[in-house]
């Protein structure tokens, strides 16, 4: 699993990756109360802003860790965004991408590097 | 700033924010199981950010009526009332409560981010009148205990307060020191807002929550009182209410009593009443899946009609709400268009509050 500086996790299979946002990030965001998706087959560039979660306070963009193509999203979240809280990083996955180039990943921090910038 | 409960709640373990300058929990738990505590059983909640003022003297009584939009005059003694302070351009100063101990003895409770601006404008009129106005900014707190539980956990402590009618309040001593429970809050359920000497608040918050240990009180913090106050359409000063935004164009409209002989601002509002630039404001329940935060532009038929001043999810309907406001007249039913990001989401006007808590209490 790979993270980036604005609280997104990555997990790159045979390069497909699986995105959410980390413990740490929804912990912060507090109650979401309602996720959006993007649309299956949109292409998005790294940073590009791919999903929006609502908590009861406020909306909060989540950005594409990587640049490629849009292949699946997670239905479950749109009758339980508390996924997002209670399984941020397994359940609680957002989109799956199809990466342009796998080594693009490789850019990313590991948990070690993300855990100690935030703790 | 910081409340006299700060420690308390970091030791609580609550997620503090900063709110109008003050250090404030959002949230202990989590904004939704505490707005749920508060709809099912009760929640304590610090709002010794907010103002307490008195004001007496022989014209008190009619000092506050010419400053309110509402009426003042004439109510019952150990009796409160909500109500809009307007600025003679018929702007909102503040929205608050002014309580009636008798004709010449008054007191408020005025909004966290309008302290100074209100002891200001308080002051200044105070010129004319036979009155003297004084804050207790730095020697008393708030607390507010709210939810079907309150009155059977108050009763172990101010027996006395038990079947206090709503907008009523009384006198009562704490650990020798004297205190004003009075039937009110920002919840919509039955509860208590209780005034007290800085130097018990902290006594009094412990035991008000041991008291409560049985009934499932919690501590609850800023994030579900929003949650509660929208789910009653509510105002919430600076989204509801500015110095922009005048009573009449608000939820709070109705607290306008034009036939009443004068009052400040009245010239204005009149004015306003009579435009076809005024706005109204209105709840909207989303049919589309989002959330329309304040700010969001409504369309009707295309058309751009006004905008989002609040919206959340609610968190005890599960549905997305909102307040409006819009340059026409609208109906229960009638169907908007809210602009979120680049979608225009379908919203139908709804009646509010959007919560009844007695019609709804079986179903929660």
């Amino acid at each position: 699993m790979k993270f980036t500086e604005s609280h997104e996790w990555i997990v790159v299979s045979e390069g497909i990756g699986t995105v959410g946002v980390t413990a740490y990030a929804q912990k912060e965001l507090g109650d979401i109360v309602y996720v959006e998706l993007p649309i299956v087959g949109k292409e998005v560039n790294s940073g590009d802003e791919a999903a929006v979660l609502e908590s009861t306070k406020a909306a909060a963009d989540v950005y594409s860790p990587v640049a490629g193509k849009i292949i699946e999203v997670n239905r479950t979240l749109e009758d339980a965004p508390e996924l997002v809280n209670n399984s941020s990083e397994t359940d609680g996955w957002l989109f799956k991408i199809k990466l342009k180039n796998p080594e693009e990943v490789n850019k990313l921090m590991d948990r070690t590097a993300y855990q100690s910038k935030f703790a | 700033m910081k409340t006299v409960l700060y420690e308390e709640h970091c030791r609580l373990g609550g997620k503090l924010v900063d709110f109008n300058g003050w250090s404030m929990p959002l949230y202990y738990t989590g904004i939704i199981q505490e707005h749920q505590i508060v709809r099912t059983k009760a929640g304590l909640f610090d709002v010794s950010h907010m103002g307490y003022i008195t004001v007496e003297g022989e014209e008190a009584e009619k000092f506050l009526d010419y400053l309110a939009v509402n009426e003042i005059s004439g109510k019952k003694n150990n009796s409160s009332v909500y109500t809009v302070l307007a600025a003679k351009s018929g702007g909102s100063i503040d929205d608050v409560l002014i309580f009636k101990e008798d004709t010449e003895h008054f007191f408020l409770i005025v909004n966290a981010g309008n302290r100074d601006k209100d002891l200001a404008h308080l002051l200044e009129y105070a010129k004319k009148y036979r009155v003297s106005v004084k804050d207790h900014y730095d020697d008393c707190g708030i607390l507010a205990l709210q939810g079907p539980e309150t009155f059977p956990i108050l009763r172990g402590l101010f027996p006395e307060a038990d079947g206090l009618k709503p907008f009523r309040f009384i006198k009562s001593e704490f650990s020798g020191k004297e205190i004003i429970i009075s039937h009110t809050g920002y919840t919509g359920e039955k509860g208590v807002e209780i005034i007290a000497p800085l130097a018990v608040i902290p006594e009094l918050w412990s035991r008000i929550l041991a008291a409560g240990e049985t009934f499932g009180i919690q501590p609850v913090g800023l994030g579900a009182r929003d949650t509660l106050r929208l789910e009653m359409g509510y105002a919430l000063y600076s989204h509801e209410l500015s110095a922009d935004i005048p009573p009449n164009e608000s939820v709070s409209a109705w607290t306008v009593k034009f036939d009443k002989e004068d009052f400040l601002g009245k010239e204005a509002l009149l004015a306003l009443e009579n435009s076809p630039v005024k706005l109204y404001a209105y709840g909207v329940i989303l049919e589309d899946p989002g959330i329309a935060r304040e700010g969001y532009e409504v369309f009707s038929s295309d058309q751009w009609i006004g905008y989002v001043t609040s919206g959340t999810n609610s968190p005890t309907l599960h549905k997305s709400i909102a307040l409006i406001v819009a340059t026409e007249k609208l109906a229960v039913d009638d169907i908007v268009h809210i602009k979120i990001r680049n979608d225009f989401k379908k919203a139908r006007i709804t009646k509010i509050p959007f919560y009844h808590p007695e019609k709804h209490k079986e179903i929660v």
